[in-house]
């Protein structure tokens, strides 16, 4: 054997390990997804399984079910992204401007993110509580009336984007501190002796330096939040009324209590492309911000 | 001067504000049964382990001690997996110089792309044809096939000097030498944040015990305490001790690695 065919069998031992993972778990499910969906496969009757074409997907495209769970996922990201931008923001520059103090405070903006989501549902599920939660209980000492926070189908879906606020804005805060923080100090002196101070000094100077990060910060949230499942699972269950069952909800109803995985797999293909619509953005606008 | 102070004591109250929740989850959870449903005040007036005791001696339907095995052996197995495995391959593509290497180090950065959900469902698939669903196995293997590890550690050995390695080669040392007595005290920095990092996400994990187990017996503390709330919401006391115990060790690891954590956070939008 070659010394250099040697070296490439000794250099794919190290890579084996991983790789055969990598290809089983990752780079396999990706073709058996797209084989699921143009199949029409219940695990309930695996016998019956056959090959559809694209019907899976013409059947998704009609389904009055998926385009709710479409218009619940947009609904959250719509609620979730902004204010998440807005309130890591208005942290980010609270924490920023702390002449001391500042890595106490951000470890306990940050803790949240620490939770598993399964314990951030309980907790907040305590909270909203109709009878005896936390929140309705300051309600009635205030005067107020209870409010359904999780049983009203307009309140609802709010309830959760402010569960979702106290377990991610920290570490988003955190992203947006570490870009305040790597802006060279000269040009805030610059723009102060111009004159440009507080608000108009972080528009003009701040807001633009810190656009790569701000663009990262919102096209990974939406990506994220257009996954959005567990947080709904755990406190609504999707309810009422369905008002705050999200696609992924729905695929996961569809795959794993109906065993229908054709089905999902299509309906899975369909949300991932939107997803990729926004990866592709953020590609696109990071190369535009690049030159 | 005034409007600093101002700012350090209003800071510290919206920071109060997210630590709170975790506060009355602690101090509620040492409250009897009769007192949580009472919430007048934040403070235990009569101090109870009994939460805890209860939740310790839990049976079949909830057998919480179970489910913190479980997941101390599936998070401890994924970070062990993820470290050597990575660094294996991280070693293979920038020290062996593998031909191909390169080309699977883009393979992999391209795969962390896909959006997870699409997984859901052929995972699934995969683990039911191997008939590894309703065991650890199905949170560990597919766990130890992200690419985040690889992604990591190969940026991070191809920012290091070669000349260390070429220097031990040259001295004698075999590849697997050089792996485990130089390159891997250098990657010690990168393979800790890695292993923090990797250890909390496994352990934080919800969707995946959730598709792919079955018996309450194999569940792992999220699914598990999920699956007590739902069916005993109104024992508060009880799931409160639960969530509080399954937080504790994350807690601890925070207080440890907070640097290293919070650091591989800020980073992760300053890349180019």
């Amino acid at each position: 054997m070659s010394p250099r065919k040697a070296r490439a069998m000794l250099g794919w031992a190290y890579l084996l390990p991983y790789a055969s993972l990598f290809v089983l778990f990752v780079l396999v499910p990706i073709v058996v997804a797209a084989y699921l969906a143009v199949m029409q496969f219940d695990l309930t009757s695996p016998k019956s399984a056959g090959f559809v074409a694209f019907r899976n997907f013409a059947d998704a495209w009609r389904d009055e079910y998926l385009q709710r769970a479409f218009v619940v996922t947009a609904k959250f990201a719509a609620m979730m992204v902004p204010s998440l931008v807005v309130v890591a923001f208005a942290l980010a520059l609270g924490l920023n401007a702390m002449p001391r103090g500042r890595n106490a405070v951000r470890a306990m903006v940050f803790l949240p993110t620490m939770f598993t989501v399964a314990v951030t549902g309980i907790l907040w599920q305590w909270f909203y509580n109709l009878e005896f939660g936390l929140f309705n209980f300051v309600l009635k000492n205030l005067g107020l009336a209870p409010v359904p926070w999780l049983s009203d189908k307009n309140i609802a879906m709010p309830s959760i984007v402010l569960m979702s606020l106290w377990w991610t804005s920290g570490g988003t805060a955190v992203i947006l501190l570490a870009g305040l923080q790597n802006i060279p100090r000269m040009f805030h002196e610059a723009a102060s002796l111009d004159g440009a101070d507080g608000w108009r000094g972080f528009w003009s100077v701040t807001f633009p330096l810190l656009r790569p990060v701000v663009l990262f910060v919102v096209v990974t949230n939406l990506i994220g939040a257009f996954q959005f499942f567990p947080q709904a699972q755990l406190l609504t269950g999707g309810g009422p009324e369905l008002a705050t069952r999200g696609v992924v909800q729905y695929i996961y109803e569809t795959a794993f209590n109906g065993y229908r995985l054709g089905y999902a797999a299509a309906m899975s293909w369909m949300l991932a492309a939107v997803v990729a619509v926004f990866g592709f953005l953020q590609f696109w606008l990071m190369r535009k911000e690049a030159s | 001067m005034k409007g600093r102070w101002v700012l350090l004591v209003a800071m510290f109250a919206v920071g109060l504000l997210f630590v709170a929740p975790m506060v009355l989850m602690v101090l509620t959870s040492f409250k009897p049964e009769a007192e949580v449903l009472n919430p007048e005040s934040a403070i235990p007036k009569h101090w109870t382990l009994q939460n805890y005791l209860d939740v310790l001696n839990w049976s079949e339907e909830a057998p919480f001690v179970r489910w913190l095995m479980n997941s101390v052996l599936v998070s401890s197995s994924v970070t062990f997996l993820v470290l050597v495995l990575s660094s294996l391959a991280a070693f293979g593509i920038t020290r062996v110089r593998v031909p191909g290497g390169g080309a699977f180090f883009y393979l992999v950065v391209a795969s962390m792309m896909v959006p997870g959900l699409l997984f859901l469902v052929p995972v699934y698939f995969i683990l039911n044809s191997l008939r590894l669903l309703d065991t650890p196995a199905a949170l560990i293997l597919p766990a130890a096939g992200g690419g985040f590890g690889v992604f990591l550690l190969t940026q991070f050995m191809k920012s290091l000097p070669k000349a260390i390695e070429e220097a031990a080669l040259i001295d004698g040392c075999s590849w697997l030498g050089v792996y485990y007595h130089v390159s891997l005290p250098l990657c010690a920095p990168a393979m800790a944040t890695l292993g923090v990092l990797t250890f909390i996400g496994s352990w934080n994990d919800f969707v995946g015990p959730l598709v792919y187990l079955d018996s309450i017996q194999n569940y792992t503390l999220p699914v598990g305490i999920a699956l007590y709330q739902a069916s005993y919401y109104t024992e508060y006391g009880r799931t409160l001790a639960t969530s509080a115990m399954a937080t504790a060790p994350l807690l601890l690891i925070f207080a440890i690695f907070q640097k290293q954590i919070v650091e591989s956070m800020s980073s992760t939008g300053l890349k180019d």
